[in-house]
């Protein structure tokens, strides 16, 4: 891809950085931006900008690249347009393990570790079932092992909130629609270093994702070890998604609409196409948050379900270029 | 270069072995190739040299070394697999598949270098792809798609080359002109292993041929020495003939229509 | 005042997320100091987040997300200095012409920013977690504070007295909730104890708890809500259970009222066949807060004919 689009990328995702950091119940001009960043100005905006805004559009960012490196790897390595990074139980897992923190009554600090302990423990029961099935390293039985913990983790759901009160319901819930209101500056630096590292290693292994393109056995014919490679890239690509539900709740669609839109832009190569994942992730999400925030005036309508409305219309024209 | 040392292969859960102390091997300069019905055991042979199924008995060895003992880059280096299917979930350009070929000779870090693009080009020079490098690999044809994959096979660089039913879906014309290509290869030096059912399209350019039967090898030799009526229609289970044309001079089998009784010549 | 000066930074510490053994070797280090250190008009309370209180300069900005918490405001004379509340904080009257922010759950932190307030009153529930880590990161005061029963009406009033300066107010409104109420013990002595249900959801069927106002209320005026063992202030029972439990009255609001009189199954209860259906004011029960010595007396007259008015 030329480098113009490269850059017209990296520049639209600046752009909405900059736009999320701007707009919201009180609207700044960038040269407000630019002064509250140096801590000039009014004491609220240079709190708004430095502490609610700017730590809020940057986890955006970081949800998005995680949630689109992780979509573009799964799909690339199961040959399959449908999969996305929660394929292997980890949005359940993450679910599972905020609900019952939630219903234990822990601290709040303690919801995100459980909901990366519970993501974390369901791909491994995944792996483990696969692995008791017999088959190895076919990815078939591992999608399927990850669609039996992805329904029991939804009956587990179930029987926890079946009984709870009201407050956990709807903290439940509210979790379960992502959000990135409670950005901090920690929080941040966190998912920074789990995006970045988990990033970096599967564009290294992007070349994997090409040979496995081929299909299972003809990757083996090309030299790949395809059960070890199989294994690295669902775990690490569950491992970053892990750390967005943990950071933000469960945001879908991301991960599967993402890489389709890399591939229309005439990406072919997987390292390529996983940045680009990461760029358009990144602008997707915060693009949307900044919609959340601004559609309804005085409410905020949840990040989860504005990704999901652009799904729709997404698969739609999908559909109908189809044909 | 590659030889197989009494290999038994089971598949797991199953009753019996899918084969069963086959030995042969597929030398440099000469085309090899494996036939039998469906069943006997082709694909099994290709799917264990690949490692992807474990052996339970005897050895695959490439140039000396146990195969399963290798790792698996070395083992690519060595030897190029073209696979019965493969399901590409989405399109990408001829170039690009073919230079799939160079993954074993690439590192980790480093990117496409001079002797990547000479390979790539070299081997879509020999397969009479160059012309279709840019086209988008969901647009050729069915013939140009298999001279397609042997281009990325012979962008491995190594000293064989195994077929697994490279012919499939092809017609006579397309036929041929693989099997050309891939005896000229032969003659040029690789060791090419073949797998198919097309027997007399073998017949004509094989050197060596191994008839498969429910796993064990049923005959082994030059195409004069297997293609024999009664050995083929015991391997079958179909009356058949085996005739000889002077202009084809290599033998061809010709099934007949089951109402005929068996008989017993076929005028070899 | 050295406890009650390690307990401050204890609070704060914990906020800061510091390992155990980091805390205790700052806390003792604190605790060393405070001895030492010479007392101070600064008081040492809690929130019902845990977090500590500093009761300093009389708060004039104040912004109150809790309808209980503005009535009280009110109540104690500090309505004047509320700059903004809560879409559900309608009562008292004067209440509604204070500007509303929007939610008691999850605020818009912006939008309590820009009323520059100084002073931020939230409901400690676990969604308000994150606004008042961002407020305190602000710099604003924030108090939270979870108001389900009596008791902690009493105390976060007490508390709210302090923080506006004028603890003696506040001691009256206590004091005359608690006269009503004590005034109200004594007439129903003697009397009946009819056991009562309280429906708040009908799709599942939620009851209120033992630990909400309301049942202590009842309690009080003599009757006894069936689900009183329950701890929360409400929660989730099978109506199977009700039935098992046979109350002797059901307490609806007026919308309920028709809802539960048409609905098949709920003709299952005896009381409901036998049209012991009391239909109360759902305002005086919206919060716990001042009204609640009149609240206990509309319910009480309802369960208890005797002791109405002649």
């Amino acid at each position: 891809m030329k480098a113009a689009r490269w850059w017209g990328l990296a520049a639209l995702l600046v752009i909405a950085v900059v736009a999320s950091v701007a707009v919201g119940t009180i609207a700044f001009s960038p040269s407000q931006i630019v002064r509250a960043v140096r801590g000039l100005g009014d004491p609220t905006t240079v709190f708004v900008v430095r502490f609610l805004r700017g730590p809020r559009a940057l986890l955006a960012v970081l949800v998005g690249a995680g949630l689109g490196i992780s979509g573009g790897a799964l799909q690339g390595t199961l040959r399959n347009p449908l999969a996305e990074p929660y394929l292997l139980g980890v949005s359940g897992g993450a679910a599972v393990g905020a609900v019952l923190a939630t219903l234990a009554g822990l601290p709040p600090g303690a919801l995100p570790l459980a909901a990366f302990a519970g993501a974390i423990l369901a791909v491994v029961v995944t792996f483990f079932v696969a692995h008791v099935s017999g088959a190895r390293g076919d990815s078939r039985t591992l999608l399927m092992a990850g669609v039996v913990v992805g329904a029991f983790a939804n009956a587990a759901i179930m029987l926890a909130l079946a009984n709870a009160t009201p407050d956990t319901i709807r903290n439940a819930v509210w979790w379960m629609m992502g959000s990135v209101a409670d950005a901090s500056w920690s929080s941040v630096l966190v998912l920074l270093i789990y995006t970045a590292l988990a990033g970096g290693f599967l564009v290294l292994l992007g070349r994997d994702i090409d040979a496995l393109a081929l299909g299972e056995d003809a990757a083996a014919g090309l030299g790949l070890n395809v059960d070890r490679s199989l294994r690295r890239i669902f775990l690490v690509a569950s491992l970053v998604a892990a750390a967005t539900v943990a950071s933000a709740g469960l945001i879908g669609f991301v991960g599967l609409i993402v890489p389709h839109m890399a591939r229309a832009l005439g990406l072919t190569r997987a390292r390529s196409q996983l940045l680009a994942c990461a760029l358009l992730g990144g602008i997707l999400v915060v693009l949307a948050d900044l919609a959340g925030r601004v559609a309804m005036p005085a409410t905020e309508i949840p990040l989860g379900a504005i990704t999901a409305l652009v799904g729709v219309p997404f698969f739609l024209i999908k559909l109908r270029r189809l044909r | 270069m590659i030889s197989f040392d009494g290999v038994t292969v089971r598949y797991p859960r199953a009753a019996a072995d899918a084969v069963a102390s086959v030995s042969f091997a597929a030398e440099r300069g000469m085309l090899t190739a494996v036939v039998g019905p469906n069943g006997s055991g082709k694909s099994t042979l290709v799917r264990s040299l690949l490692g992807r199924l474990p052996v339970q008995a005897g050895a695959i060895l490439v140039d000396g070394q146990v195969a399963g003992g290798m790792h698996r880059r070395d083992l690519a280096r060595k030897v190029a697999v073209v696979t019965q299917r493969e399901e590409l979930a989405f399109p990408v350009s001829v170039r690009d598949y073919v230079s799939l070929g160079r993954y074993a000779h690439r590192g980790l870090f480093s990117t496409e270098g001079v002797g990547d693009n000479a390979a790539v080009g070299g081997a879509m020079q020999s397969a009479g792809v160059d012309a279709l490098a840019l086209r988008s690999v969901d647009e050729l044809s069915g013939g140009e798609w298999q001279r397609v994959r042997l281009a990325r096979a012979l962008a491995q660089e190594t000293g064989a080359i195994v077929l697994d039913e490279p012919t499939t879906f092809l017609d006579i014309g397309h036929e041929m002109a693989v099997f050309e290509l891939l005896h000229k290869l032969a003659r040029g030096g690789l060791a090419i292993l073949l797998v198919s059912h097309q027997l007399n399209l073998v017949a004509r350019f094989a050197d060596h041929i191994i008839l498969l039967h429910r796993g064990k090898v049923a005959a082994s030799g030059p195409p004069d020495q297997v293609m024999r009526a009664e050995i083929l229609e015991r391997v079958y289970e179909w009356p058949l003939v085996v005739a000889r044309d002077p202009a084809v001079g290599a033998p061809a089998l010709i099934p007949l229509r089951a109402a005929r009784p068996i008989k017993g010549d076929g005028g070899v | 005042m050295p406890f009650v000066f390690s307990c401050l930074s204890f609070g704060s510490l914990r906020s800061l997320r510091l390992s155990r053994s980091w805390r205790l070797s700052c806390l003792l280090l604190v605790a060393a100091v405070a001895c030492r250190a010479a007392p101070g008009r600064v008081a040492t309370l809690h929130d019902d987040f845990g977090r500590a209180i500093t009761v300093g300069p009389v708060p004039r900005r104040i912004v109150s997300l809790n309808p209980t918490t503005t009535d009280i405001l009110f109540a104690i004379g500090a309505g004047g200095r509320i700059v903004g509340r809560s879409e559900y904080d309608v009562w008292p009257d004067s209440a509604k012409l204070v500007p509303s922010l929007g939610g008691a759950l999850r605020p818009s932190v912006e939008a309590v920013l820009r009323a520059k307030p100084d002073l931020v009153i939230l409901y400690a529930s676990a969604d308000n977690r994150g606004a008042a880590a961002q407020l305190a990161q602000a710099g604003v005061p924030t108090v939270a504070l979870r108001i389900d029963h009596l008791a902690q009406f009493r105390s976060a009033t007490r508390l709210l007295g302090r923080i506006v300066g004028d603890s003696a107010r506040a001691e009256t409104v206590v004091d005359t909730v608690d006269a009503s109420l004590d005034r109200l013990r004594v007439a129903a002595r003697g009397l009946s104890r009819p056991t009562v249900f309280v429906p708040v959801w009908e799709n599942p069927v939620i009851t209120v708890g033992g630990g909400s106002f309301m049942t202590e209320l009842l309690a009080i005026g003599g009757a006894r809500n069936i689900y009183d063992s329950l701890t929360p202030p409400s929660a989730p029972v099978a109506l199977e259970d009700v039935i098992r439990r046979n109350p002797d009255f059901v307490l609806a609001t007026a919308d309920q009222d028709s809802a539960i009189l048409k609905s098949a199954r709920w003709r299952a209860l005896p009381a409901v066949r036998a049209g012991r259906l009391l239909a109360y004011d759902s305002n005086l029960f919206a919060r716990p807060s001042v009204q609640m010595g009149m609240a206990a007396w509309a319910v009480a007259r309802l369960v208890h004919p005797e002791l109405r008015p002649r």
